[in-house]
């Protein structure tokens, strides 16, 4: 075993863990967006209570950010295969900067979610301000569709 | 020339000494412990807000119950009516949600523990063998750590459903749509954890 270490053994190690990452900490951003928004929707149904079905919408934008991370950690495992293709060390990091760069992206995207959608859904109770917030939520979600579709066209260049 | 290249990647060289069998258990460690923490973690949340709220308003814990159909509200009514009724006792539909991100740690952990197979001592460092064991580590901590933050967003989004239910029941429903988007986090995890740990495919043993 020595005498042909070559440090590929250890490659899908990060290709998994960059799988991990991926759907771990968009999760945790998906998380952070509908509890935070959904508190505010909660807090403001209570006076509004025919604005709520309206209020979903920052929900919603953050429960798609999971999807994004469920789509980019099976393309990363399914690519993990030394049998069809050897799976170098070059691979293994790739996976796991692009898996780290999806959830991330996710992570704060949820985030900024989470605090718009709040805001948001709380001064639509008070003023009809539904596109506004709505835009704001949209472009968010937005940043990380970009950083998915990045990552989708890199990967066949591994 | 061999002994140069295993130095240029120290982690490498530290990784392939650890066996495969001590990734796979903690692997299947986190997916079943954190998963439970995540689970009680929004109970707890849930119930602190749903028994205080109930103080004003105690029709909130039976509001809370498996379903609203007509024959379900009768026969709750009429027990409520009881003092010290077993109504008060059951288990509050939002904790129901909760209580599935630990189930699905289970339910992982057991398909995990299923993948591991036994491998003469000779293959253990085998690169086929400690792929196995890396992919039952991620998915492991996929499914724990998802369920995390699944149980925790539904235990934040249970107490607000249960405190706006207190103030005005027609919200229960609608609040609890916001939760069925929160408990799809959970379930995401479970599906990823378990198409990776269709990779731990373990070698062969050789004659």
């Amino acid at each position: 075993m020595a005498s042909t270490f070559s440090g590929d053994e250890t490659a899908p190690f990060f290709g998994f863990l960059g799988a991990a990452a991926a759907l771990v900490f968009s999760c945790m951003g998906a998380a952070y967006g509908t509890a935070k928004s959904g508190v505010g929707v909660a807090s403001m149904g209570v006076m509004r209570p025919e604005l709520v079905m309206k209020s979903i919408v920052p929900v919603v934008m953050a429960g798609v950010l999971g999807i994004y991370g469920l789509i980019i950690a099976v393309i990363i495992s399914t690519g993990i295969n030394p049998k069809a293709k050897s799976y170098y060390l070059f691979d293994g990091y790739a996976h796991l900067s692009s898996g780290l760069a999806c959830g991330l992206a996710g992570l704060s995207a949820g985030m900024a979610i989470g605090i718009v959608g709040d805001a948001g859904v709380r001064a639509n109770a008070q003023i009809e301000l539904l596109l506004g917030y709505l835009r704001t939520t949209i472009c968010v979600g937005r940043k990380d569709d970009c950083i998915l579709r990045i990552i989708i066209v890199f990967y066949p260049l591994n | 020339m061999a002994a140069t290249l295993g130095d240029s990647s120290s982690w490498s060289t530290a990784l392939v000494k650890i066996s495969p069998y001590t990734f796979s258990a903690v692997g299947i460690a986190i997916a079943i412990g954190v998963s439970v923490l995540g689970a009680a973690w929004g109970i707890y949340i849930t119930g602190s807000s749903l028994i205080g709220a109930a103080i004003k308003a105690p029709r909130i814990t039976s509001k809370n119950l498996i379903s609203e159909t007509a024959p379900t509200r009768e026969v709750l009514s009429t027990l409520s009516q009881r003092p010290h009724s077993f109504v008060q006792q059951k288990v509050p539909h939002i904790v129901i949600f909760c209580e599935a991100v630990a189930i699905y740690g289970v339910i992982v952990a057991i398909i995990l523990q299923t993948k591991l197979e036994s491998v003469p001592s000779s293959q253990i460092y085998e690169p086929e063998t400690l792929r196995a064991g890396y992919a039952i580590f991620a998915s492991g901590i996929i499914v724990g750590f998802a369920n995390l933050v699944c149980g925790l967003c539904v235990g934040i989004i249970g107490s607000s459903c249960a405190l706006s239910d207190a103030q005005n029941s027609s919200l229960f429903v609608k609040i609890l749509v916001i939760e069925i988007f929160g408990s799809a986090l959970g379930l995401f995890g479970v599906i990823v954890g378990i198409i990776m740990s269709a990779q731990a495919t373990w070698p062969a043993k050789s004659v």
